[in-house]
């Protein structure tokens, strides 16, 4: 067992350095598209925010109560299955129809809550995977409701109007911007605000020591199950906000392992149990499904002559890497583990000790 | 009226009787000694005591209210927390956090707890290492650090198990002050101690358990000399 660094520990921002800073870069990601108008740049920063909301929102449950849910793709597919659905069936705008995926999602987290909580460590993500799982199935196979595999596909969104104005009819991608930057810090406000909570405190010593935490005073099933539904919600607003932007869903784009396998792979590489590890993990993962979906890494292989085009690898890199997606995520979880347990923030964290 | 009653008190596992019809009782302030050998059923009964375990038979009753199926939570809340055998700390939290995460159980402001946890670390004079995380302490500060944080959920009833474990004499000595600190505030406490000497300063009575039975129970003086118990446990140097 690697000897423990004993350290002070860093101090819980109030009105750190870092919290200025945060506000000065919020200030800057809103006067972006006011000078950046390529829709593909703005796109890249929506997939920005929204892996930082998925990030943020696990990380509650996951980070800081230390339950590894890996089945909160059941969350992002009710809100975006309650926003579509209402949407799609009875013209009820998104803004109400959140509210639909929000109840949803909650009612899910109760129930997944009562089931699985009751299990510990891997059993636990077993289990959660397993109730995800259900979650999709009942969905691809009640089609009266869902519309099955086919999926829901918008054709257009009602225009946001504020007392008969417009503000916006949707048809660019700024308001999505917008909406998801909101979003975005909105999730980052709810964690900072439990990490100096006793919530956020009853959290963490369910996460260090359940057993310890028990003998305290602290009801275990009480405080993981709010844990579970504050993620939750947070999850599902995010699905939400898929469903309105891309204007398509299905069970396999919203309900499927992979991408509950991507929402703790953006906690994991940034540093579990921090405020900003779920942003860094964003940073890291979606430059890099963009370009394992674009191929621009076999091609960038194969440009640098490392591969030769013809070459049977190269074939082979060219037509299958862009799909290998789910392959790479898996090896980045066990180089993670294995070679930086703390992320990307806690590697950098012991450089720093290092030469400090 | 007793602070503590165990009445009749049996655990089983399977076959195996963990603890045998136990009684005895405690009254407010004093300090009772548990001691036995390795395998005796004491921490088995400090786990059916404060709600890990459903007692299979028997009653535990705190002042007066049954605790049988309660849940550790509930227990603590009503005034009973205990230490761990095995130390538990919050090793990725601080020493201050750890200390909270005890205080928080009676306020619901972080301030406060703040303040009650900063009392408890003063008296197990942790001060200096305040903001050190858990997981850096040596084995004595450890178990401080689990003494201060059960103190700040302000038990009137307090169980140690074992505190003075894996510690040199010093460190021992530091523990039996705090324990008699400890009862100059009317917190009363059950100790469980290999340690002989340090059972025989600080206990006001003393309950000897053997293979899950009740072995015998009384002052100190009269353990030592009971050869029941000396042939069980003590060893004839005692």
């Amino acid at each position: 067992m690697k000897p423990f660094i004993m350290k002070t520990a860093d101090t819980r921002g109030s009105f750190s350095p870092s919290l200025i800073i945060g506000i000065v870069a919020t200030a800057a990601l809103f006067c972006v598209p006011s000078f950046v108008q390529s829709p593909y740049a703005l796109h890249m920063m929506i997939l920005l925010f929204l892996s930082t909301i998925v990030g943020e929102s696990w990380n509650i449950i996951g980070g800081y109560t230390g339950q590894y849910s890996v089945g909160h793709a059941a969350y992002y597919g009710a809100g975006a299955y309650g926003t579509l659905i209402l949407l799609h069936k009875w013209d009820i705008p998104p803004w109400y129809g959140m509210w639909a995926g929000i109840a949803a999602a909650l009612v899910l987290s109760l129930i997944i809550g009562s089931i699985c909580f009751r299990l510990r460590g891997p059993y636990f993500v077993l289990a959660s995977i397993a109730v995800a799982e259900i979650v999709r199935i009942t969905v691809l196979n009640t089609p009266g409701l869902t519309n099955g595999a086919e999926g829901i596909l918008l054709s257009d969104l009602p225009p946001l109007t504020i007392g008969g104005t417009v503000i916006t009819d949707f048809v660019s991608k700024v308001p999505f911007y917008y909406i998801s930057l909101v979003l975005a810090i909105f999730t980052i406000v709810v964690t900072w605000l439990l990490q100096n909570s006793k919530l956020g405190y009853y959290f963490q010593a369910i996460r260090e020591d359940q057993d310890a935490a028990h003998s305290l005073g602290i009801s275990l099933k009480l405080y993981k199950n709010i844990a579970l539904a504050i993620s939750a919600v947070l999850t599902s607003l995010a699905g939400s906000f898929y469903a309105i932007y891309i204007k398509f869903i299905d069970p396999t784009t919203v309900l499927a392992l992979d991408l509950s396998v991507q929402i703790v792979l953006i906690a994991i590489i940034g540093g579990i149990g921090t405020i900003y590890g779920p942003m860094i993990g964003a940073m890291v993962l979606v430059p890099l499904s963009e370009a394992l979906r674009s191929n621009v890494i076999a091609q960038g292989l194969i440009n640098s002559g490392l591969v030769r085009e013809d070459s049977g690898p190269g074939i082979f890199l060219k037509e299958h890497l862009a799909h290998a997606h789910v392959l790479i995520y898996g090896i980045l979880v066990v180089v993670v583990i294995l070679f930086m347990p703390d992320g990307v923030l806690g590697f950098v964290k012991k450089l720093t000790k290092k030469r400090g | 009226m007793a602070i503590l009653e165990i009445k009749h008190v049996s655990k089983f596992f399977g076959g195996l009787a963990a603890n045998s019809d136990v009684s005895f009782a405690m009254t407010e302030g004093m300090i009772m000694g548990l001691i036995g050998p390795n395998g005796a059923g004491k921490t088995t009964l400090f786990n059916c005591i404060t709600g890990y375990y459903a007692p299979s038979k028997g009653e535990v009753r705190f002042k007066g209210k049954l605790m049988n199926g309660l849940e550790p939570d509930a227990v603590c809340k009503l005034g009973m927390a205990r230490t761990w055998q095995k130390v538990r700390p919050l090793a990725k939290m601080t020493v201050a956090d750890n200390v909270m995460v005890g205080a928080l159980c009676r306020t619901n402001s972080l301030k406060t707890a703040r303040d009650l946890a900063m009392e408890q670390i003063k008296v197990v004079k942790l001060d200096k290492k305040v903001n050190f995380l858990a997981g850096g302490l040596t084995i004595g500060e450890r178990k401080k650090l689990e003494v201060a944080r059960v103190l700040a959920t302000k038990p009137e009833l307090l169980l140690l198990d074992e505190v003075m474990g894996g510690l040199n004499p010093a460190e021992s000595e530091d523990i039996i002050q705090l324990i008699l600190d400890i009862k100059k505030t009317g917190i009363t406490q059950m100790v469980i101690e290999h340690d002989m000497k340090a059972i025989m300063r600080i206990s006001d009575r003393i309950v000897v358990l053997n293979s899950g039975e009740k072995l015998a129970e009384g002052a100190p003086e009269e353990i030592v000399s009971n050869p029941e118990v000396v042939t069980a446990y003590l060893g004839e140097s005692h």
